[in-house]
């Protein structure tokens, strides 16, 4: 069953679909509070799982779309009592935020890069990360664990 | 985000308040920048008091590293102090705790930068 653009209740699955602009932030992490809180995950994880959503939706704006208009489906599915699946679905360019070089954090500030911190967050708030383009469609899977 | 600013001694001690993320990324950065033209050698320093801080973003870590960057290139002096843990966490990722000094109080940051703040602080 199918939630829309509402967070989960007695469903497993909840979906928000938005612009894919930056001003689309706010909904879709308020959005994933909600799924997250609802499946039980503690304020901490939560905000990281709202630093996640952030990032994601930024660069898919800036990536797949090039701030040209489109749409962005946000999906949370809890899966079982511990985990939860982010599926972030776009019909843009294709593209694939995992392929993004991450900045090189070892070096001293002269030479740190000023941006580029999105990917290495997601990559690290996050247990699995998968891409997949089934059409005209990018499809970002991440599934985070509940916290023992 | 707000941000409360109170000058004490040769520090300017800014209390951020809430979330830094790309819609308050750039209010962020303008509250700031005015207290960075001035952070130059001894003469002024600035601290961040980040215990308000509830999130933030790859947005304001760029404002942080801009931030940083700037103050390197005119011999300025800029600490955070208090992060919560999830802010910490961030901070470890992205490796922002090897570009600034942080410390775990505003107390423990001004006797590190600046005894005469230190004292000035114990007093109000």
């Amino acid at each position: 069953m199918t939630a829309s653009n509402g967070a989960m209740s007695t469903t497993n699955t909840a979906s928000l679909t938005v612009p894919a602009q930056v001003e689309s932030v706010t909904q879709c992490t308020e959005f994933v509070a909600a799924c997250a809180m609802a499946a039980g995950f503690p304020l901490a994880r939560t905000h990281e799982l709202e630093l996640v959503v952030e990032e994601v939706l930024v660069n898919i704006c800036k990536y797949a779309y090039v701030d040209a208009p489109g749409e962005m489906e946000l999906r949370c599915t809890k899966t079982d009592s511990q985990h939860l699946i982010l599926e972030f679905i776009d019909t843009g360019k294709p593209f694939n935020i995992l392929t993004l070089p991450p900045p090189d954090l070892a070096v001293d500030l002269d030479q740190r890069q000023v941006g580029g911190l999105g990917v290495p967050l997601v990559r690290a708030l996050v247990d699995t990360a998968t891409y997949r383009r089934e059409g005209n469609r990018n499809i970002l899977r991440l599934s985070v664990q509940l916290p023992c | 985000m707000e941000c409360k600013v109170r000058e004490i001694a040769n520090v300017s001690l800014i209390q951020v308040l809430g979330r830094i993320d790309h819609t308050t990324a750039k209010a962020f950065e303008d509250a700031l920048s005015p207290h960075m033209a001035g952070c130059t050698g001894e003469d002024k320093k600035l601290l961040l008091d980040f215990s308000g801080v509830t999130f933030i973003s790859s947005a304001g870590l760029r404002v942080l590293m801009i931030a940083a960057k700037r103050c390197r290139k005119q011999n300025g002096k800029m600490v955070l102090a208090a992060l919560q843990p999830v802010i910490q966490e961030v901070f470890q990722i992205s490796r922002f705790d090897t570009v600034f000094e942080i410390f775990p109080t505003v107390r423990a940051a001004l006797e590190a930068i600046s005894p005469a703040a230190a004292s000035a602080y114990d007093g109000q």
